[in-house]
């Protein structure tokens, strides 16, 4: 499009020991984070987990009580929000409703001693990055959800700033338009060039969009990787519990070498492979085994692992079909499969077998939960 | 390099307790000139007596004035509850075909001003003999409080789901029975509140009640009137010092009953 | 009995009243508005144009007789100076009021709010002590070598203003709070990553979303102002009228009736016609809303 690329693009961004308390409470504790040029980071985690603090930080609207933040090559920590010359969208849009759309995308060039003719310029053009041209004279009343939010990222990236900060841009959207709301914005992303940092609580969101996601909780990071990565060998138990679904069993370590000897609560004995250990491990200690509900498969009497299931509950969800159902001991077991598949043998109450893929198999030292 | 608190909020903040202090001020520097020794005021006060407080107490010309003043501001605030609470109620619940006017109406006595209310009132109640009366006062001072009722009430009206009086109504209650069991147990605070409002109204009402106040019959703030205007004696602190507490003590009152309602 | 119940329960409007009760309810309201207030009012208004004959001499009176249309002009002109100066004053109070925290917020509008509910007798009085000639701020003045002997500030045209703009300023408050409260956070915030200093987010974003507030907040500041009759009794100058002093002297005085009545006429119609031009300026659920 008509933006020249090298002078939007992305800034990379260096926060070191980043830390917020307010009062007793610590918001963000201790937080290491690199964020090449051009990168989309989205920051995952649930409400109270800092992932906001931090935005904010970034931002320039809080400033931490301890650590640094660095935006290309200049220190921000404590700049000014309106000296960091840093791109925002907020979660509901923020557009000023008494200026016209033009107005409010053509706002931040006014700050900037912009001239009248060539702000005014530069605004439809960034309307027309958004495909919203032609609309400047009419104000955000008049628009709808979708609409608004896509003048605001005009409005972000009207300035060409080389960083844009995103806080739940999309939660107030209704599903259709907050996935046409995705796409938009990493159209963008992909034609500008600028560094992204999303913030968001869907997880399914920021698996799609991210480069790289930020698990956070508790102020901490839990873990830091490409959604690939994240979803199929998360680092922990809590981001194993908190992206995707996860069958948790608990199990005995017993023997620790070529494979790990495992035993299950209904008195199997499993050889797994040493891979599948996420934590060191030792013989005698108590794991847990981790295994997302669509890698089981239906039947395989002969498969090397396989869950013998008093089925509960079958629920058809269209796309999908889920079993529910309980090991000897009481723990639950899910399985996910595809809609269309046959199950007409089985009922509530029958007893299934579930086979394992080895490789889906996750070990994390630690008791279940 | 963190930076320090600006110099903008700074001022901000400085300024805006000058003006709270010249809003306080004048209010409380009435309490300790109303504890002064002498015949006549100064500031700062010497000495320390309750005189002026046994003055108040003791003259049968204050003590007259103030209790015309509570008979009335009593009933105003019985008269406005009721009357502004079955308005409001028909207002919310009925079919809004009388709104306009019913809007029109209820600002009336807010935006003309008290002088005309009072002017006309002088002429019409001397014609009919209610001048200088109780119930001349208290049909007046209703009149002033009833928007402030009627405010407070639609406020709490407005949160009182219609379906409730439906269901009552459903397990064989009356429409009034309705009202009484359900509705006005829920929006009781608020009435209450608006009641005190209306009885802070009227006691503290000037402009009415110096031209209905006849010779005989004066209320307190027309007393109040006469004596800042001929001679500025300490019993007026000591008044004012009272009238302040009453107020704190009705503020308190309907804020306590308001925030009843929240829970 | 049981169809009865169910009757209304089923029925459409069961929910709403009838038109019956609605107006039985309503019938106090209206009986005492009319009777307290819209005749004599309207008993007022009837006398300025009919009496002595049906003109509108008394009318022509006030407008042409140069006391009478100063004493309109020095009325109007102090309206305007206290609601200006409850502007300059207020809109400071009430933008830190929405921008503080909860406890000192809460703290400020009790500072605001108790003035309001207390006597205007007692407010007034207060001045008259202040202002006197050994009164505190003669000698605040005199002990700051300011001046060398008191001045005489009571039952001067200043005094009115300055204990009008006090008596009145909760009124500006209350309304320029309840618009400045309801500017989200996000805003100022917006403004600020989008590159504007404190004081251009002020002036692009904060006061023209703030302008309903003020205007409605300066409407009833003007409008009471206008008719104010305490505070200007007490504290001007005989020498110095406004309309309802003036109103008050040609009834307990001069007992010119027809004229006192076309000077309530001239106040009232004026009051009214201006609140009804601004009628949606006007918001009263936002005073009592913001206590």
């Amino acid at each position: 499009m008509a933006m020249n690329r090298e002078q939007t693009a992305g800034a990379s961004i260096r926060i070191s020991r980043l830390e917020k308390r307010f009062g007793n409470v610590s918001a963000v504790d201790g937080v290491d984070i690199d964020i090449s040029a051009g990168e989309f980071l989205a920051l995952l985690g649930p409400s109270g987990s800092g992932k906001t603090t931090i935005l904010m930080s970034l931002a320039g609207f809080e400033f931490p009580t301890a650590g640094n933040i660095v935006i290309g090559s200049e220190d921000l920590t404590y700049v000014p929000a309106n000296k960091r010359n840093l791109g925002m969208v907020f979660q509901n849009y923020t557009l000023f409703p008494h200026m016209s759309i033009l107005d409010n995308v053509a706002f931040p060039l006014k700050m900037r001693g912009v001239a009248k003719p060539e702000r005014y310029a530069r605004a439809e053009e960034a309307l027309a990055t958004v495909r919203l041209a032609g609309y400047g004279e009419r104000f955000s009343s008049q628009l709808s959800g979708g609409q608004q939010q896509r003048v605001a990222l005009a409005r972000a990236i009207v300035y060409r700033p080389r960083v844009l900060l995103m806080d739940e841009p999309l939660s107030a959207l209704d599903k259709n338009l907050r996935e046409d709301m995705q796409l938009e914005i990493k159209r963008l992303h992909a034609e500008l060039g600028i560094t992204v940092i999303f913030v968001t609580h869907d997880q399914s969101e920021a698996l799609t969009m991210a480069d790289r996601v930020a698990v956070l909780k508790d102020g901490r990071i839990q873990q830091i990787g490409p959604s690939r990565e994240l979803y199929e060998r998360p680092a922990n138990l809590f981001t194993a519990g908190f992206i995707g679904e996860m069958n948790f069993i608990g199990v005995t370590v017993e023997s620790v070498g070529e494979a790990i000897a495992v035993s299950l609560p209904s008195g199997e004995h499993w050889n797994v492979p040493s891979t599948s250990a996420v934590d060191p491990l030792q013989a005698g200690q108590k794991a847990v085994l981790a295994v997302r509900p669509e890698r089981l498969q239906i039947g395989g009497e002969g498969a090397a692992f396989a869950f013998h299931v008093k089925l509960a509950d079958i629920v058809y969800a269209g796309s999908a079909l889920l079993l529910i159902g309980h090991l000897p001991d009481g723990t639950e077991i899910r399985a996910r499969l595809p809609g269309a598949s046959d199950l007409s043998t089985l009922t509530p109450g029958a007893t299934a077998v579930f086979s394992v893929p080895k490789e889906a198999i996750l070990l994390y030292a630690g008791g279940a939960k | 390099m963190k930076p320090s608190i600006d110099k903008g909020s700074l001022a901000l903040g400085t300024y805006v307790y000058a003006v709270l202090a010249f809003i306080v001020i004048p209010l409380v520097i009435v309490i300790p000139m109303s504890f002064g020794q002498n015949d006549y005021l100064e500031f700062p006060p010497k000495g320390f007596t309750l005189r002026w407080y046994a003055e108040y107490f003791s003259s049968r010309q204050w003590w007259s004035a103030t209790s015309l003043s509570v008979e009335v501001a009593f009933l105003t605030a019985i008269c406005a509850s009721v009357i502004g609470t079955a308005a409001t109620y028909a207002m919310v619940r009925g079919r809004g075909r009388l709104a306009t006017l019913f809007q029109i109406l209820l600002i009336g006595p807010i935006i003309v001003p008290h002088i005309a209310l009072a002017v006309g009132l002088y002429l019409f109640f001397q014609t009919i003999g209610l001048s200088g009366t109780v119930p001349g006062f208290v049909l007046a001072h209703t009149v002033l409080a009833l928007p402030f009722v009627v405010f407070t009430t639609t406020a709490a009206l407005g949160k009182v789901d219609a379906s409730l009086e439906a269901a009552a109504m459903s397990c064989g209650a009356s429409r009034f029975s309705a009202f009484r069991l359900v509705t006005l147990p829920l929006i009781l605070p608020n009435v209450v509140s608006g009641a005190l409002f209306a009885f802070i109204i009227s006691f503290d009402e000037p402009v009415v009640s110096f031209f209905l106040s006849g010779v005989r019959y004066k209320t307190l703030p027309r007393r109040m009137f006469e004596d800042i205007e001929q001679n500025l004696t300490p019993i007026i602190p000591a008044i004012a010092t009272l009238l302040i507490v009453l107020s704190i003590v009705v503020l308190l009152g309907a804020h306590l009953m308001r925030s009843r309602t929240k829970n | 009995m049981t169809s009865g119940i169910r009757s209304q329960f089923w029925h459409s409007d069961g929910r709403r009243l009838s038109g019956l009760s609605t107006l039985l309810l309503l019938l106090p309201f209206f009986a005492i508005i009319a009777f307290v207030f819209v005749y004599p009012i309207g008993q007022l208004l009837w006398i300025s144009f009919t009496e002595p004959k049906p003109t509108l001499d008394n009318y022509a009176r006030v407008v042409t007789n140069p006391v009478y249309a100063r004493v309109l002009l020095r009325t109007l002109w102090t309206a305007v100076l206290v609601t200006g100066l409850c502007v300059i004053l207020g809109f400071p109070v009430a933008y830190y009021m929405s921008r503080a925290r909860a406890a000192v917020a809460a703290f400020v509008g009790v500072c605001v709010i108790l003035p309001l509910w207390s006597s205007v007798l007692v407010r007034t009085a207060a001045w008259s002590f202040l202002l006197q000639r050994q009164g505190l701020v003669n000698s605040g003045l005199m002990a700051t070598g300011i001046t060398s002997e008191p001045l005489k500030l009571l039952y001067t045209q200043s005094a009115v203003v300055v204990a009008m703009a006090h008596v009145l300023l909760p009124f500006m408050i209350l309304p320029i709070f309840g618009a400045l409260r309801s500017i989200p956070d996000d805003y100022m915030r917006a403004a600020a990553v989008l590159g504007a200093p404190r004081f251009r987010t002020f002036l692009e974003v904060i006061l023209p979303l703030s302008l309903p507030g003020i205007a409605s907040g300066s409407l009833l500041v003007f409008l009471t102002a206008l008719g104010f009759f305490i505070t200007p009794a007490l504290l001007g100058s005989p020498q110095e009228l406004m309309i309802a002093t003036l109103v008050s002297q040609q009834i307990r005085e001069v007992l010119d009736w027809p004229f006192a009545s076309a000077l309530v006429g001239v106040l009232t119609l004026f009051v009214t016609l201006l609140a009804l031009i601004f009628s949606k300026t006007l918001r009263f659920d936002r005073l009592m809303g913001a206590q």
